[in-house]
Order: structure tokens, then C-alpha cells, then sequence
């Protein structure tokens, strides 16, 4: 009698935790919330038309990602090509700086965005398709996915996805959001050299450029830079890297100009004096250079000896 | 003797990586001598010859590891030299950590009655017909 009691209570007791790790759990996933500004410049609804769609097979969820951003892109790619390229048979899935490296290979510059909402949305609103990455199960057992999120709408608050097997699927905002949470919210864009995303930090768009310019080559990164420089005209570094890219691809008087550009917004900007210096010196406007590097040569710093040098050769 | 040879190994690899690993650092000078964007931006940041040798043995590292995974050899070349410093780090210090996007759930019986629940309530997206 007494075993039996104690069994009901035994039950009783676990169905309680159970209930309340439920609640708790369920306690941290709500509908997500928007920026006032977001809400007020965004419209209510956007599907990006034209994104093909290619169904996953076995673990390829992030190949068939990728070929539809890609595609969307005017890339000319497809499935098959792309499994080798990021896939880790090891690990029977694919993982995220392998999904950005793809992206640089297929001449798009990734950019990763800011882990909010507001972000995905403004990219979606921006006609851009955004590749996310979601753990669509519990974190004690993950079932990491990436899915491409195509549109929204505030009013239903539903994504819509191309995600696994299904086209165009609707997926409320909260229980997209308790999964996207799972992977910080990590999300990226492929953008054609030149297009940047809307509220990018001149940080983070320097990197994503650099980035592509050191995996493609110059010619490739030139219309980024000068988007670039569009975007942060205050940026010494990024004309500095105009500077660089136009350099490599023969302009030469353009190189002159950029670097002029980048030392008037950053005069303490060493090594932008020193290219500066350099570049006139190929072109024989030898005072020019010695002035350049001698204020190269005064800046403390990691390229203050290779100026010091350059002025000796001179 | 057992300490000379505990100095001189990590060189001896390192020359041997240095020699072999065909995907390298980018180079610091152009041939004009210019300073690279790439180079002057990782100076900004740190100790920038440490880094790069440190770059160039993350790079060999994950070269190593993909193979291992089963990446083709005829694919890791331009894989690795396709990942910014800061990413071949990451793969090099953590591949085994980082999650692998498959969509793919170890099945267990109490983990699927669990998923299930949490499913319906709207925290997980594992079972389809849950929608």
C-alpha cells in the first residue's frame, strides 16, 4: 500500500518537473520584437520573387542553400557542383565558414549580419535572399539546418522559407525564432562586388571585402571598394584599399588619388603614406615620394621601418 | 639531449609545413612592393608576423583535418584558400565543435517523445507533420 503511495508520488513529482521545465523552456521562446523604426520603414509584406528552389537530399541542406542564393545571383551553379566544394563527409554536413568560403569562390562577396531580426528582415525587404542557419531541434540534440528566408509577413507574423524538401514554406515568427536563437541568429547575404547590405558596419564590410579581394584577386574586389568608400566616405582605410585594388589592376594615377584620399581622412595612417610614397616613386615624381614617406617614416608603428628603408633607396 | 630534440621538433615542422603546404599567407608586399590591404588590416589588429606564421600552420591544420573528414583531395586546396584567416583559425582550432548544418537528429525513443511535446509548443521544428 505504502509502495504504491510512494510510486504515485514519484510520478506525480516527475510530471510536475517535466511541466515546469516545459514552461520554462517555452518561457523563453516569444514572438520576436521589432526596432519602432524597423516596423515603420519596412513594408508589412515581401516575397522576393524568382528564388529557385532545389529540394535537399540526405544532409545536403547546405549546398542546395547556397545554389539558391547563388542562382538568385545569376549564378550559374547548381546542387551537385556544390557538394564538393563545402560538404564534409567527416561530419555528414556542412559548416558555416566552409558556406561563406563557397560564396567567395562563386565571385559573390558573404556577408554575415548583425544577429538581430531587424537585420534578416531589412535584407529580405532589400530584395536579397538570406541564407540562416537554425537548430531545429533542443541543443542537447541539435538538428542543425540552413534554410534560405525569402520573405515575411508582419501582419500573419510568418517567415517564409525555401528550406529542406519544401518550397515557400510559412513558418511563424516565434518558432523560427526559437530555432534561428539556437545558432546566435547567424545569417549571411552573397552580394555581387558592389552591393553592400544595408546596415553593415564599416568594420565588418572592410573584412568581408578584404576577405574576397585576398580569395579572388583585385579586379574582382575593385567595385566593392569604391561601394566601399561610397558608403563610409570617412573610411582611410577603406580608400587605402581602393587605393591598393586599382594599383593591382594598372591605375595607377587612380592609386595616386585614393591613397591621397585616404590620408586626408586619416593623416596618422602609416602605411597609406608609405603606398602613397612608393607609387609615386614608380612614377618618377621623386619630391613628391620623399615627402610622402618621409611623414611614413615619422609615424610610429608596425610599417615605420619599411618606410625608413624606402626613404634610404630613394 | 631530450631537451634539444623538444626545441628543435616544432621547428623541424614547422620548416617541413612551411615547405609543403602549397596554400600560403597572403604575401605582405605586392611585386611593386606596395603594402597589401590584407596585410595592413591584421597589422592594425595584432602581433602580425606571429600571426601569419600562426596563419599559415592553421591553414595546413585544416587542410590535414578535411582530409581526414573525407574532403576530396582534389577539392581542399581551393576550400581552405577560399577562408579568411579568422575562419581558418576557427576550422583549425574547432572543426569537430562547429555545428554541421545536415538536418539530421540522433534517434532515440525518449528524445523523440521530447522533440514531440516541444515541437507542438512551438520551440522545435523537427517533425513535420507537427505544423
Amino acid at each position: 500500500m505504502s509502495g504504491r503511495r510512494f510510486r504515485q508520488l514519484l510520478n506525480a513529482r516527475l510530471a510536475g518537473v517535466l511541466l515546469l521545465a516545459l514552461l520554462t523552456l517555452s518561457g523563453c521562446a516569444a514572438t520576436p520584437r521589432l526596432a519602432e523604426t524597423t516596423v515603420q520603414t519596412l513594408p508589412r509584406q515581401v516575397v522576393i520573387e524568382g528564388v529557385p528552389f532545389h529540394a535537399q537530399r540526405d544532409y545536403q541542406c547546405g549546398p542546395a542553400s547556397l545554389a539558391m542564393v547563388l542562382n538568385h545571383e545569376g549564378v550559374d551553379v547548381d546542387v551537385d557542383a556544390l557538394i564538393p566544394q563545402v560538404f564534409i563527409p567527416g561530419r555528414e554536413g556542412s559548416v558555416q565558414p566552409e558556406m561563406l568560403a563557397a560564396v567567395r569562390r562563386h565571385g559573390h562577396v558573404p556577408f554575415v549580419l548583425d544577429n538581430s531580426f531587424d537585420a534578416l528582415l531589412t535584407e529580405i525587404a532589400a530584395g536579397h535572399p538570406v541564407v540562416v542557419m537554425q537548430n531545429l531541434s533542443l541543443p542537447a540534440w541539435p538538428m542543425w539546418h540552413y534554410a534560405v528566408a525569402i520573405g515575411y509577413d508582419l501582419d500573419a507574423e510568418e517567415m517564409i522559407l525555401h528550406s529542406g524538401e519544401e518550397a515557400e514554406r510559412s513558418e511563424s515568427f516565434r518558432r523560427f525564432d526559437a530555432t534561428w536563437a539556437r545558432s546566435d541568429r547567424w545569417a549571411f547575404v552573397a552580394l555581387k562586388p558592389g552591393e553592400l547590405p544595408n546596415g553593415v558596419s564599416e568594420q565588418r564590410a572592410l573584412d568581408a571585402i578584404a576577405t574576397f579581394e585576398q580569395a579572388q584577386s583585385a579586379e574582382a574586389a575593385l567595385p566593392a571598394w569604391v561601394a566601399f568608400v561610397e558608403r563610409f566616405p570617412h573610411s582611410g582605410m577603406g580608400y587605402f584599399a581602393l587605393g591598393n585594388a586599382r594599383h593591382a589592376t594598372g591605375d595607377h594615377e587612380g592609386a595616386v588619388e585614393a591613397f591621397r584620399s585616404s590620408v586626408a581622412q586619416r593623416d596618422d595612417l602609416g602605411v597609406a603614406w608609405l603606398n602613397l610614397g612608393l607609387t609615386l616613386q614608380a612614377q618618377g615624381e621623386t619630391n613628391e615620394a620623399r615627402q610622402a614617406l618621409e611623414r611614413a617614416a615619422s609615424l610610429p608603428g608596425h610599417w615605420q621601418t619599411h618606410a625608413t628603408a624606402a626613404l634610404e633607396r630613394l | 639531449m631530450k631537451k634539444l630534440y623538444r626545441y628543435l621538433s616544432p621547428l623541424l615542422i614547422l620548416a617541413l609545413l612551411l615547405g609543403s603546404v602549397s596554400v600560403s599567407a597572403a604575401p605582405v608586399a605586392t611585386g611593386s612592393g606596395l603594402v597589401t590591404t590584407q596585410a595592413a588590416l591584421s597589422a592594425e589588429r595584432t602581433d602580425a608576423d606571429r600571426e601569419r606564421i600562426q596563419e599559415i600552420l592553421s591553414r595546413a591544420d585544416v587542410q590535414e583535418q578535411l582530409i581526414a573528414q573525407g574532403v576530396d583531395l582534389a577539392e581542399v586546396d581551393a576550400r581552405v584558400a577560399a577562408l579568411s584567416d579568422e575562419e581558418a583559425r576557427q576550422m583549425a582550432d574547432q572543426l569537430e565543435q562547429l555545428p554541421a548544418g545536415a538536418s539530421a537528429v540522433g534517434a532515440l525513443l525518449l528524445v523523440f517523445v521530447i522533440l514531440l511535446v516541444t515541437d507542438i509548443l512551438g520551440l522545435t521544428n523537427v517533425f513535420p507533420f507537427t505544423r
